[in-house]
């Protein structure tokens, strides 16, 4: 079920991302992201980045929810400079907060939605954590390229409005095991051309605390 | 002989006692062992019992241990001084938070297991968490709990992570196992507890309620099969369980088989005083039983006695119905036998005795009857008597040996003549005889057989006389023969008894014997008027003898006649 609303998330997020003619455009990339022993990867990014860099960084503004006591969307990929906004859609209060490398902050306990949104200036992943609720686990993941889409269910993305040439495809996962940074694999867009990227990744296991049946709200959950 | 019957009744009382105190002591034995066997059997259960109440007390105090662990690292100061790497703030919070849930030891390991705040404040840091399998179980998203020994002191332990929310590192809560919290257990179970990790050499008493030399030997002892099993210690034997409490890590519950064995004390205390009541009641009966018994082998022994001492007149009162009945029925019975026989060996010494006086016949006769025979009367008897002529004479001047000598070839001829013809032999006098019929016992003939007699002695007489004359002894031989009433009985004293014939007639027939020339057998008239168809006599005539007031008629006895002419006197056979 979180899964499911965190892919409805992601869709969301792209669409606020990659929006207008281009969605009818062919040149881009099938993304399949599976683990190690073939099953789909949900929630998986996956970026492109020009090897020497590139490409400037599309600020934008997105949305990490706080819905029936889970962060929504679980995974929300972001550029650099991306300011998000946290809405608390509970009647409660929530206390967010991060302490990771790429962006350490701290929503203390709020209600609705706090007037500046955070901005997240440094690519990395940043873990979101409620203080009061353990088992509230989000991440934004953030990226220093435009070109990046999140996996839905069935491990598949399709990645539109790339410029056509040569890129290193990279994968990220809450729970990956190997560094993002290793992961890299070139691939070549063509223009009009649809070219396939296929990962095979090694997962941690899922640690994330257990929101037990018959708590506060819960609504079932893995 | 009372000695040996002493003997006999202590030797019953001691079988009898014997028996009974054997039988006493396997029982004591037999309850002492089952008491024992018993004991050990519920101090074992005890143990089995408080040992899995202490697994499940450390379980309970882990998991509460666990959830106050989690507690305190759900703290959002702390996530956020571990977050930032302000490690003089974390080890402020630590030891805020020790304080908080009353640990021990509270330490934050990083999440390269590399120990980054610990409250014990002397505490190298930086090296590695001391147990390390419990940081792989607590990522494993496991309750981490063990008991641990660190730096020397034994610990509950328990990790958790510190989630912000993904783990960022590992919160460590240790509680103290020490020789108080081993006697606060004691205290609620009553047994030694000893905490103890490390296996064989290696093993280690962390904590416990032994003192130091105890310890050392349990230490050494530890049952190899950490198990059930037995340890001897200062208090003795001990029964001991040891049950695991962590991976490396043992609660050693004991308790002294002595001590278990106290309630039972009292009872063998009174079992014993029971055993030995009863010995004691035993040893009285054992008496009573035995003088019961050996009474009447003592009254039969008493009897044995007097019978030995020749009292025949014996007759013991055992009136049991058993063995001893019949020992002493059978007892007076041979008792019995030999006064019977004495008896008869009384009356044929009596009868021996009675044989120098009477014949043979008479004195059978007599000792067969009462000797009322023998008593005072007065009877019609013909008397005997006859001596020797010139025996006087020769007795002065013979040697005494020849004298005997003829005396006793006299008395050899004439002897068993009276006894012949059934004569009462009153008196031997030297060489003269008097001998008696018709007394005791009454005969039909009494002159015929005095006269028998006497011709028979004269015949006899004459010759053994012959000899002696041919040696030049002249020695006659003579005889009277008189009849009349006489008192007879016995006379003398106790010891020296005679029986006599006292009268005139015994006069007669002495004086008659005075005149009787050799060869001579005067009788009087009355005698000669008996015997007159029997034999061949002579008148002497009227002879006037001193005594006798006037002149007797007197016939001298030739001879007999034949005996088939004699209608009276039967054949003899």
């Amino acid at each position: 079920m979180r899964r499911m609303l965190a892919a409805l998330g992601g869709a969301v997020a792209l669409g606020l991302v990659a929006s207008g003619p281009a969605m009818t455009d062919p040149t881009g990339v099938d993304v399949i992201v599976k683990d190690d022993h073939g099953k789909p990867v949900d929630a998986a990014v996956v970026s492109l980045a020009a090897p020497g860099g590139g490409a400037p960084p599309r600020t934008a503004e997105a949305v990490m929810d706080q819905q029936n006591k889970e962060f929504v969307p679980f995974v929300l990929p972001v550029t650099v400079g991306a300011a998000v906004t946290f809405p608390n859609r509970d009647n409660i209060r929530h206390h967010v907060y991060s302490f990771s490398p790429a962006k350490r902050f701290e929503l203390p306990l709020y209600i609705g939605t706090p007037a500046a949104p955070v901005v997240f200036d440094k690519p990395g992943p940043v873990v979101l954590g409620c203080n009061i609720h353990d088992w509230m686990v989000g991440y934004i993941y953030v990226l220093a390229t435009p070109y990046f889409v999140k996996t839905g269910e069935d491990g598949r993305a399709r990645l539109s409005n790339v410029p056509p040439g040569a890129y290193e495809a990279r994968v990220w996962h809450p729970r990956l095991k190997a560094d993002t940074e290793k992961t890299a694999i070139p691939v070549t867009v063509g223009t009009g051309e649809t070219a396939p990227v296929s990962f095979a990744v090694a997962l941690k296991p899922d640690r994330r605390p257990i929101r037990r049946p018959g708590y506060e709200g819960a609504q079932g959950g893995s | 002989m009372r000695f040996r019957f002493r003997s006999f009744r202590s030797r019953l009382v001691v079988v009898f006692l014997g028996l009974f105190a054997l039988i006493q002591a396997t029982g004591y034995i037999a309850v002492s062992a089952f008491v024992r066997a018993s004991a050990r059997h519920t101090v074992a259960d005890e143990l089995r019992l408080a040992s899995t109440l202490f697994a499940r007390q450390l379980e309970v105090r882990s998991q509460q241990l666990v959830g106050a662990t989690r507690l305190l690292s759900g703290d959002f100061a702390l996530k956020t001084a571990v977050a930032t790497s302000d490690h003089a703030t974390t080890a402020s919070v630590l030891e805020n938070h020790r304080r908080r849930v009353d640990a021990d030891v509270l330490m934050l390991a990083a999440l390269d297991g590399a120990v980054v705040a610990d409250t014990r404040g002397t505490a190298p840091l930086g090296v590695p968490f001391p147990a390390p399998r419990l940081l792989s179980e607590a990522e494993a998203g496991r309750d981490a709990s063990d008991v641990v020994a660190i730096a020397g002191n034994l610990y509950q332990v328990t990790v958790v992570p510190v989630l912000a929310p993904e783990p960022i590192a590992w919160l460590a809560a240790g509680f103290a196992i020490d020789d108080q919290t081993a006697a606060e257990l004691r205290r609620l179970s009553g047994l030694h507890v000893s905490f103890v990790s490390g296996h064989d050499a290696a093993a280690v008493v962390h904590a416990s309620t032994l003192d130091a030399a105890d310890r050392a030997t349990l230490a050494r002892h530890l049952p190899v099969t950490r198990a059930a099993g037995t340890l001897e210690l200062g208090g003795g034997e001990q029964l001991v369980r040891v049950e695991p409490v962590g991976r490396d890590a043992v609660v050693v519950l004991q308790r002294p088989l002595a001590e278990a064995l106290a309630p039972y004390d009292h009872m063998l205390l009174i079992l014993l005083a029971v055993a030995a009541t009863g010995v004691v009641l035993a040893l009285l009966g054992a008496v009573l039983v035995a003088r019961r018994v050996s009474r009447p082998v003592l009254t039969l022994a008493g009897g044995a006695r007097r019978v030995a001492a020749g009292d025949f007149d014996v007759a013991v009162a055992v009136s049991q119905r058993d063995e001893l009945g019949e020992l002493a029925a059978t007892f007076n019975d041979m008792v019995g036998g030999l006064r019977e026989r004495e008896r008869v060996r009384d009356e044929l010494e009596r009868t021996a005795k009675l044989k120098r006086f009477f014949s043979p016949q008479l004195a059978d006769a007599l000792s067969a009857g009462d000797e009322s025979l023998l008593a005072s009367h007065r009877r019609h008897i013909t008397v005997v008597f006859c001596d020797l002529r010139g025996f006087t004479a020769f007795a002065e001047a013979a040697d005494p040996e020849d004298v005997m000598r003829l005396l006793h070839d006299y008395h050899a001829t004439i002897g068993p003549l009276v006894f012949a013809n059934e004569g009462t032999l009153e008196r031997f006098t030297g060489d003269g005889l008097m001998v008696f019929f018709n007394d005791p016992v009454p005969c039909p003939d009494p002159a015929a057989r005095a006269v028998r007699m006497a011709v028979a002695m004269r015949d006899a007489v004459a010759a053994l006389l012959d000899g002696w004359r041919q040696r030049g002894h002249a020695l006659g031989f003579g005889t009277g023969i008189a009849m009349g009433d006489a008192t007879i009985g016995r006379i003398g004293f106790e010891g020296r008894f005679d029986y006599a014939a006292i009268g005139t007639v015994t006069n007669l027939a002495a004086r008659l014997c005075q005149e009787a020339r050799d060869g001579q057998i005067l009788v009087s008239a009355p005698v000669h008027a008996e015997v007159e168809p029997l034999v061949d006599a002579k008148p002497i005539g009227a002879l006037a003898l001193r005594g006798f007031a006037r002149p007797v008629m007197v016939y001298d006895i030739l001879a007999l006649r034949a005996e088939p002419a004699a209608p009276t006197s039967p054949v003899a056979p």
